[in-house]
């Protein structure tokens, strides 16, 4: 009688697995995403990804939810157990590191038949290129603004947004002052706060691993005064938002979620932030009526963030019906249906708030060193982390992640010589 | 016991009091997370929480239920709950049997101290040879993974459990059953454990609970939805979700639920079972 | 089994042998029904454990299988040499420290008042084991959602109380990570305390108490001089058997701050987790691991032989 139970149990175990081999006819495709099932772009990528499988009955598409912080980690672990999805969402950040684990395809010859290819912008295509050979394919564009509630800016008595971070401290003081919220907001860990520190960095003037002449990169802070203080005014910039008020205490743990829907409700005045806000208008017509956006404020110059997300393809089993499906991602289609303001596609224009404002940043925007970032970028998250929470002192913050980086870009053999 | 009436009465309004306060610290947390999951997001939200919902909703529910894959990471866990008790009792059975009856056979102090030991051999020092066992044998991802593991480490703890039990079981009615020509085996499934139902429940409760609340060997063995169970999908949730606590929280409490009704109809088995452990051991 | 033997020794040649054979028998039943167990332990625990012994002398990486060779103390030496690991040590203590003593304090009293004689003792005793059965990941998210500092209940409740100024990230701070965490293991394994003791309180004899009130002996005295020594075998087990289950859990810390902010939280499985997951070092993760298996046992002999050797007199 046992015996008859584990039985059932062992057959009733096995027959899914059973059940899943048999059905082997239409190929299925494991996508790997990190967006926000309840948002606008999410539901219009799942109707899109739905209309593909009924153009294409061959090929079915799973998609698995993994927010970005876990999808790292994730990623490493499938690809080193021989599990790797065929294709993911990513940061750019990563591209270098699965390269070398030799986890990528070379979309190059796909791409040199690819009828759309001349539809997409170059230099979105180029930071995704490694050595000559095309390994990842871009999923959006992400320029960051400067967004405010007008309305909060006004009642401080606020006339125009901050061009400069002084500009930028002073607005903030007032808008505490006046309204009891706080004037800005940062993502003081997390996946984005690297991306931020790197704009602060670049409005400062400052590298974070320069190229040399030998066509690799070193962090020349300790060699050059000049550069050396300059990261040091923007760890003493760190410090000083949170020294004056200027942003929550809290935000030195905000995470990007938290930066965006603090904004989104109203809890503080200004952020410098993507073109997905749109989405968030969306969600929270009323507290997000008054947002506007222009520029960020310039440090010793002006410079933002520029975001070219990728989507990896895998070296996959089914490399035909990947490309197929990767390709039909950056149709016109789907481009307009899903990322209207943030597309890589050149002829899908964004709408006059959330569109133009942020593409006519392109001239000012700045990316990560195209180095294997693994370490250097959870290096300048703790940074952040060393001057707000344990109140070290600016100079010696940026003394340490010049070496953090240097030595990092030893471990991966990157370093320069010169 | 020869007491003074308002001294007793101090000690009876004392220990109501002690255990008022006991009960509200044990279970507001839950209060307030059913709460929060029936409140719209932005009542969540809000800087000045309280008890009070303007506008109840099941919408968080829904959400759980019906657009996410919270029903798979449930289905997931329970196979492999259900499984390695199963698998468990099965073993441990015939292993505490072993320990009560044969007690003094080398083999049996040796088997018995080796369970002994291994309770207290943390999981998380086996974590990387497990991983790479599992990654060798192509069982990532799998449900036997999982329930391999648990067994692994269910099993001592088991086996001590029931053989409190059978200790309770008098030899006499083993040697009075021989002499009726029945089997050891005939023995153990007929007289035995109909005996020591209670506790072998009590003690197939718990090991169901330590299996279902399990979370690192099911974060890091397994890479794909489809074979996720509930603890670690509910972190990955967290993660996807991170403002979301409307969703959240509604998410918590359907991964409570079952586990919340399955100990409140053992409850008196489990906490029998674990006192009658706990004064024996 | 001595009377048996006694009696097969009694009886003639014949018969002996038969007794003989029947104990053989026997024996390899005893062997058959240990086997599965034994194999369990021996292929999941066992070869397991002298692999991480064996693997923490080596190089290893998990994704990079080019990566061998005898590296003699060179893992150990990464670990003692890495700023993070004393302070790791440091953290464990005090959050095994912490967790125990506030457990058993709780523990204790709810016990206490478990074991009056009052009505709807068995509904008190129900509601106070709730937090025990929660699934850790469950529980955690609820007290970070408890703990938020920008809509959670504490803090509101707190500012509202007066105890403090304004909202605190508490764990997102460095001095409060880790004792948040430590308050909210408390909160959920004191239960199994006072279960524990509850049935050992239930089996102190109620004659004594009536003895010693007798004689004029005062509550308070009659507990410290009655109870307690009753208590002493359950609360040392159960003390034990706690510090070696906190040292090593992994799942309150990574569920609830991952080791953070800035590693202020990290214990060392948490060391041993990024060590072997995220840096892909795995024979240092597996010296980090031999470590700590040496520091359990030190802690398994102490007991064994200071605390049970003392006890058996």
């Amino acid at each position: 009688m046992r015996l008859l139970k584990i039985g059932l149990l062992v057959g009733a175990l096995v027959a899914p697995l059973l059940a899943s081999a048999v059905r082997a006819e239409p190929v299925t495709l494991d996508f790997w995403v990190a967006w926000d099932p309840t948002q606008a772009d999410a539901k219009a990528a799942i109707g899109q990804i739905a209309e593909f499988e009924k153009t294409h009955p061959n090929i079915k598409i799973k998609t698995q939810t993994i927010a970005f912080d876990a999808l790292h980690d994730k990623l490493t672990a499938s690809v080193a157990a021989g599990q790797a999805p065929d294709l993911s969402w990513g940061l750019v950040e990563w591209l270098g590191e699965l390269n070398r684990m030799n986890a990528l395809a070379d979309l190059t010859p796909c791409a040199a038949k690819w009828p759309e290819r001349d539809n997409i912008y170059p230099n979105a295509l180029q930071a995704l290129t490694v050595d000559g050979k095309l390994l990842a394919l871009p999923n959006y564009l992400g320029l960051r603004g400067l967004l405010y509630h007008e309305g909060q800016l006004k009642q401080a008595g606020v006339a125009a947004p901050p061009k400069t971070w002084a500009e930028l401290i002073e607005a903030a003081q007032k808008i505490k002052q006046a309204t009891g919220k706080f004037g800005f907001g940062i993502a003081g860990r997390g996946v984005r706060s690297p991306q931020e520190l790197l704009m602060y960095l670049a409005q400062n003037d400052v590298e974070v691993a320069k190229r040399q002449s030998d066509g690799k990169y070193k962090n020349d802070w300790a060699d050059n005064p000049g550069e050396m203080k300059h990261a040091t005014e923007v760890f003493a910039f760190y410090r000083q938002m949170l020294d004056k008020n200027v942003i929550a205490p809290q935000a030195a743990g905000w995470g990007w979620e938290e930066e965006d829907t603090n904004f989104s409700l109203g809890q503080y005045a200004m952020v410098i932030d993507g073109a997905w806000m749109s989405g968030r208008a969306e969600q929270n017509p009323e507290s997000m009526k008054d947002v506007r956006v222009v520029p960020p404020p310039a440090g010793l110059k002006s410079a933002t963030f520029f975001e070219i997300n990728p989507f990896f393809v895998y070296k996959s089993k089914h490399p035909e019906e990947t490309w197929e499906f990767a390709s039909f991602m950056l149709s016109h289609a789907f481009q307009s249906a899903v990322n209207p303001n943030r597309s890589p596609r050149t002829d899908v224009q964004g709408d006059e708030i959330w569109g133009k404002p942020f593409t006519s940043l392109t001239p000012i925007g700045v990316s990560f060193p195209p180095v294997a970032l693994g370490s250097i970028t959870r290096d300048m998250e703790e940074s952040i982390g060393r001057v707000l929470l344990k109140n070290e002192e600016p100079a010696s913050v940026a003394a340490w992640l010049g070496k953090a980086v240097n030595k990092s870009l030893r471990q991966t053999g990157e370093i320069s010589t010169q | 016991m020869v007491v003074s009436r308002s001294q007793s009465l101090f000690v009876a309004s004392l220990t109501y009091a002690t255990l008022a306060f006991f009960s509200f610290f044990c279970l507001f947390p839950f209060l307030w997370m059913l709460d929060t999951a029936l409140k719209p997001a932005v009542e969540v939200m809000s800087d000045q929480p309280s008890f009070l919902i303007g506008a109840p909703t099941l919408q968080n529910f829904e959400s759980v239920l019906f657009d996410s894959d919270f029903t798979l990471y449930f289905r997931n866990s329970l196979i492999v709950a259900l499984a390695s008790t199963l698998l468990t009792l099965s073993v441990s059975v015939f292993s505490s049997y072993a320990l009560s009856r044969w007690e003094r056979y080398p083999v049996s102090q040796a088997v018995g101290g080796a369970l002994l030991v291994s309770q207290m051999i943390p999981g998380v020092l086996l974590l990387v040879p497990l991983y790479v066992l599992m990654q060798r044998l192509g069982l990532l991802s799998t449900y036997w993974a999982l329930i391999v593991v648990y067994c692994t480490f269910m099993i001592p703890l088991v086996t001590f459990m029931l053989k409190g039990f059978f200790d309770g079981v008098p030899f006499e009615l083993e040697e009075a059953a021989e002499m009726d020509g029945c089997s050891r085996v005939g023995f153990i499934w007929r007289i035995l454990l109909p005996l020591s139902a209670p506790g072998v429940l009590a003690t197939g409760a718990f090991a169901f609970i330590a299996a279902w609340n399990e979370f690192m060997f099911g974060y890091v063995l397994i890479n794909d939805d489809s074979h996720r169970t509930l603890t670690p999908g509910i972190m990955l949730f967290k993660g996807s979700h991170q403002t979301d606590w409307g969703l959240l929280m509604a998410a918590s409490v359907l991964a409570v639920a079952p586990v919340a009704i399955a100990f409140v109809y053992l409850q008196r088995f489990l906490v029998e079972g674990l006192s009658a452990g706990a004064v024996k051991g | 089994m001595a009377a048996v033997e006694h009696a097969v020794m009694a009886q003639p040649a014949s018969e002996s042998r038969r007794a003989a054979r029947r104990q053989d028998h026997v024996r390899r039943i005893a062997i058959l029904f240990l086997a599965p167990a034994a194999a369990f332990l021996l292929v999941l625990i066992a070869y397991p454990l002298c692999n991480v012994l064996w693997v923490s002398f080596r190089y290893a990486n998990l994704v990079d299988p080019t990566t061998t060779g005898f590296a003699g103390f060179d893992n150990y030496a990464t670990i003692l040499s890495d700023e993070e690991f004393a302070p790791a040590l440091w953290h464990t203590f005090t959050w095994t420290a912490f967790s125990v003593a506030g457990e058993y304090a709780l523990g204790l009293t709810a016990a206490i008042a478990l074991a009056q004689p009052i009505r709807g003792r068995a509904i008190f005793r129900g509601i106070v084991v709730v937090p025990w059965v929660i699934p850790i990941a469950i529980a955690g998210l609820n007290w970070i959602w408890l703990l938020n500092p920008d809509y959670g209940l504490i803090n509101a409740w707190m500012v509202r109380l007066g105890l403090i100024a304004h909202p605190r990230d508490w764990l997102g701070g460095i001095d409060t990570a880790l004792l948040a965490v430590t308050f909210v293991n408390v909160w959920r394994s004191f239960p199994f305390y006072t279960i524990s003791l509850l049935a050992a309180l239930q089996a102190v004899p109620r004659e004594l108490h009536e003895a010693a009130a007798m004689d004029g002996a005062g509550p308070i005295r009659r507990f410290f001089v009655i109870t307690m020594p009753h208590l002493k075998a359950v609360s040392l087990t159960l003390i034990f058997l706690h510090i070696i289950w906190t040292a090593i859990n992994f799942d309150f810390m990574w569920v609830m701050t991952a080791g953070g902010p800035l590693n202020s939280s990290q214990t060392m499985p948490v060391m041993i987790y990024k060590y072997a997951m995220q840096d892909h070092d795995v024979g240092a993760a597996c010296a980090l691991a031999s470590m700590s298996m040496g520091f359990m046992v030190t802690i398994f002999f102490a007991y064994y032989y200071g605390v049970r050797r003392k006890g058996a007199r």
